[in-house]
């Protein structure tokens, strides 16, 4: 398993990094339109505004849409999952850390899976 | 390239005696200011997972249709989505604000011929890019663009 993990940093530490820089500039702008405006009734689902379903399906179905939400669902799981695994490491030592890192990389993994799915069946 | 090394390579061959006790981490290290920023920076990792199955689901019901998107955009205006997603956006601007802040000083000093831009020009270029493309992305799901 360590050996596993060790060919895989590379790859796991550009999906961690990937994470945090388009994870986060993708982010701030999802949650201040879905998370602060559309509750305080600024912007819309009902037929005809902003997120309703026709417009936000023509939006997410494009090519451009479909990798946008790709990356703004699936490198979020992996920034979290490589830095749970440190912060365990930090905390609780290494002697779990495979089966940790199995557990968080392996549930990363599944949604990166169910993502694709997700975009592609749009 | 050359491959991968070995976990444990550092190690000494078979355990020896030593006379120190083993290394101890001190009690008051995860109370140290420092070591609880790197915490919650370390702890936001919950809410990055989290908000990207929170994603995964919106997504997949609007896959499944017109009322499963209506039902799921109502569900985004209850009191436990609301607090979710005011913690996620404190956690994402402090993850953000703290990345940005470190990625200056991780550049090299050169690359090939070339010197990297000044720290503080770097910082501004990253907080530029994060402001435009936020505005840009409000701008296009609220309705302002396209």
């Amino acid at each position: 398993m360590k050996h596993l993990l060790l060919r895989l940093e590379p790859l796991i530490w550009l999906l961690f990094g990937q994470g945090i820089l388009i994870g986060t500039i993708f982010l701030t702008g999802w949650l201040l339109v879905v998370g602060i405006a559309l509750p305080l009734g600024w912007v819309g689902f009902e037929p005809g505004q902003a997120l309703d379903y026709q417009r936000s399906y023509a939006l997410s179905s494009t090519v451009i849409g479909r990798l946008i939400l790709l990356a703004l669902i699936a490198l979020p799981m992996w920034k979290g999952a490589h830095h749970l695994r440190h912060l365990s490491i930090d905390h609780g030592g290494a002697d779990r850390d495979a089966a940790v890192a199995l557990s968080l990389y392996g549930l990363a993994a599944l949604g990166s899976i169910a993502a694709i799915v997700a975009v592609v069946r749009l | 390239m050359s491959g991968a090394a070995h976990p444990d390579a550092m190690a000494p061959p078979q355990p020896g005696r030593t006379r120190t006790a083993p290394p101890r981490k001190p009690s008051s290290w995860p109370a140290h200011p420092r070591m609880r920023v790197y915490t919650l920076f370390g702890l936001t990792g919950v809410v990055y997972f989290a908000m990207g199955f929170v994603l995964l689901y919106v997504f997949w019901q609007l896959g499944k249709g017109d009322a499963a998107w209506m039902s799921v955009m109502a569900s985004m205006t209850s009191p436990f989505f609301i607090a979710f997603h005011v913690l996620s956006l404190i956690s994402v601007v402090f993850v953000g604000v703290r990345f940005f802040r470190l990625f200056p000083k991780s550049q090299p000093a050169k690359i090939g011929p070339a010197k990297p831009p000044p720290q503080p020009v770097i910082l501004a270029m990253l907080y530029a890019v994060w402001i435009g493309l936020t505005g840009l992305f409000v701008a296009i799901l609220a309705g302002g663009l396209f």
